[in-house]
């Protein structure tokens, strides 16, 4: 199968000249499209660092993150907000969305950025809140949503630009245990049907538990690599 | 979109827009209002000008306004007068003898500018008529002058006292003639009371031997701001006179207009700096507050002149939006205000002494709204600069994970 992220090598040392922390040490991931995969690792293992890294958020200090065979880490900062726009879909923790936007306009305002027609936004925006089943809140703002809905924008958010891959950093950290299950389901359908490709952080067990790839870090390494 | 976004993020703290928009609102209003006033003084100082001395335009013989020679009079006067009273854009004509001489009482003496008019004549086209406090306006009596009430307390005269002018005549002798005082006038310029006095022209023209002939030609207008053009349609017509507006008359209170104009656009700038600051002050704790919805903005892809327009936006709507409410608050006060005026009494004396009116009525110039309003937005835009470089600066990586 094909390669969508290849990691070689790939080390983040934090202060390097003060108190030096090691939160990536030489990690060596590939992930192929069409993956459903977990981070996990204790606190402080270096999940966040590393899908910073992959996500082009942050410059590692050694290796590099290639992906569909171009090296990111040798992007100017301009072109990688253009990369990200056009290839990554981001699901935080929280405050992931334009608190004054409307969940549909949260949606709508990436695919302005990609310079949609209205034609075309409107479409897809109407597409991705069914996705996620959100098609009666389109006209709430993100205070009128619960968490477990705002996760689910994010997700329509994500996926507006139909990007190569999803990162989401802990996105089930702040939900209710019904909530993380329907997040989780949306996710595993939208991977299943639409291989789209998901690479998630969890401390959660039941999210581990859907992820059909799981990738132990701790202290900045890969420790377990398993498939279930 | 970004239109949008920026909009209503104003109103995400609404009470701080509040602030800022309305110092921008007050702030423009005391300016403008400044403005207002100033303008209003200046119109009225130069109504009060035209209507008890200068006129609109002003026609003499070229060699007169040097040395004011009693021989320097115009040619074919009369004839000249009827032609201008027969011009419709002409609302009156007054024809004058202007020569300077010495007036005397029983106790003092004072220079004075001495002018013969037709009373009739003279009511048309100054107000010295109606600014009469003390007897009256030329009962038709023989040899009969008005004096300013400012003269009569220098002479120590009263109403009907008799007093001597002294002059020269045309052959170039002293002359003297006794009149009495028939009216006192105060106008609303002492400086002008103090040496102006009228008597009638044919008893000038006699005592002055230059018969029918006059100095001055002065001519009130239906429309003020035509004088230019009217002036030089004359000056073209009777290329052997000298033909002047008012403006060229009085140089200096043409050019305190423009000086007005500047100063108020000094102060005008000097209150945009401090509102500057204020603007400044605002945007960036907007932007410090929102550090990590920035930091996921550019994670997800907005771009950095993106982010920069938006901020810059922000701070220009914010702005904005205090520009309306500044010019509304200027519009409705001054339009209060010209009804009943400035009340300014207290200085009065001072003002006065300098031509200016007791009471004064703001006037507004609608045109400076254009280039007031595009000040604002400039530096609507300028205040925002700072503060968008510095969401600028923020590390998406980092912002985001800022608790
Ligand atoms: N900006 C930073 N500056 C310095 N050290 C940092 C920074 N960010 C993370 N670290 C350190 O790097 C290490 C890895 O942190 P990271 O956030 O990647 O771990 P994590 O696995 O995501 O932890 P958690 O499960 O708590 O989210 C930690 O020791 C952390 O203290
Ligand atoms: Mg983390």
């Amino acid at each position: 199968m094909n390669n969508i992220i290849e990691t070689h090598n790939l080390s983040k040392i934090y202060n390097p000249d003060t108190v030096p922390v090691n939160a990536v040490n030489g990690v060596d991931l590939h992930i192929e499209e069409g993956e459903f995969t977990a981070l996990v690792g204790p606190s402080g293992s270096g999940k966040t660092t590393l899908l910073n890294l992959i996500g082009g958020l942050d410059y590692p200090t050694t290796g590099d993150v290639k992906i569909d065979g171009v090296d990111i880490t040798k992007m100017s900062e301009n072109k990688l907000i253009d990369f990200r726009l056009h290839n990554i879909g981001f699901v935080f923790q929280a405050y992931n969305l334009i608190p004054v936007l409307t969940a549909a306009e949260n949606i709508e305002f990436v695919m302005m950025m990609l310079k949609k027609t209205k034609q075309e936004r409107d479409l897809r925006v109407r597409e991705l809140l069914a996705e996620v089943g959100l098609t009666d809140k389109s006209k709430n703002r993100p205070t009128e949503l619960s968490g477990g809905q705002q996760q689910r924008v994010a997700v329509a958010r994500a996926l507006a630009s139909k990007p190569r891959f999803i990162l989401a950093d802990e996105p089930t950290a702040n939900l209710d245990s019904k909530s993380t299950a329907n997040l989780l389901d949306i996710m595993a359908k939208l991977n299943i049907e639409d291989k789209m490709t998901f690479i998630f952080s969890t401390h959660d067990q039941r999210v581990i538990d859907k992820a059909r790839r799981i990738v132990t870090l701790v202290d900045g390494k890969i420790v377990s690599d398993t498939k279930q | 979109m970004l239109f949008k976004v920026a909009w209503r993020n104003i109103w995400r703290n609404k009470m701080r827009s509040i602030v800022v928009i309305s110092s921008v609102a007050v702030g423009l209003f005391a300016g403008m209002f400044l403005m207002a006033f100033f303008w209003g003084l200046a119109k009225q100082e130069v109504d009060i000008a035209v209507e008890t001395q200068l006129s609109h335009i002003q026609i003499h013989n070229p060699a007169f306004p040097d040395d004011k020679g009693v021989n320097d009079t115009i040619q074919n006067s009369a004839v000249l007068a009827e032609q201008l009273k027969k011009d419709s854009a002409i609302k009156a004509v007054s024809a004058r003898i202007v020569t300077t001489g010495m007036i005397s009482s029983s106790t003092t003496a004072a220079g004075v500018e001495i002018h013969g008019i037709i009373p009739a004549e003279e009511t048309t086209i100054s107000s010295i008529s109606s600014d009469i406090t003390e007897g009256s306006y030329f009962s038709g009596k023989p040899n009969e002058i008005v004096i300013g009430k400012k003269l009569v307390e220098k002479l120590g005269v009263k109403l009907h006292s008799k007093i001597v002018l002294t002059f020269q005549s045309k052959s170039g002798d002293l002359t003297a003639g006794s009149f009495r005082i028939a009216g006192i006038f105060r106008s609303r310029n002492s400086g002008f009371d103090e040496i102006t006095v009228f008597t009638n022209s044919n008893e000038m023209g006699q005592l002055l031997g230059t018969g029918s002939a006059v100095h001055e030609i002065a001519i009130m207008l239906k429309d003020g701001k035509k004088a230019d053009t009217i002036k030089a349609f004359y000056k073209k017509e009777y290329p052997g006179l000298l033909v002047q507006t008012w403006s060229e008359l009085s140089p200096e209170m043409a050019m305190l207009n423009g000086l007005f104009d500047q100063i108020m656009y000094i102060i005008i700038g000097i209150i945009l700096l401090a509102l500057m600051f204020g603007i400044i002050n605002t945007m960036l704790m907007a932007v410090l507050e929102r550090q990590r919805e920035f930091g996921m903005l550019m994670a997800i892809g907005m771009n950095k002149p993106r982010v920069f327009i938006m901020v810059v936006l922000e701070s220009f709507m914010l702005t904005c939006i205090g520009i309306p409410a500044g010019i509304l608050l200027t519009l409705l006060s001054v339009h209060l205000l010209s009804k009943h005026g400035i009340d300014l009494s207290a200085f009065s004396q001072a003002l006065s002494s300098f031509g200016f009116s007791n009471i004064i009525y703001p006037e507004l110039q609608t045109s400076m709204f254009l280039p007031i309003s595009l000040m604002t937005a400039f530096t609507a835009i300028l205040s925002g600069i700072y503060p968008a470089i510095k969401a600028l600066q923020f590390k998406p990586a980092e912002a985001i994970h800022k608790i």
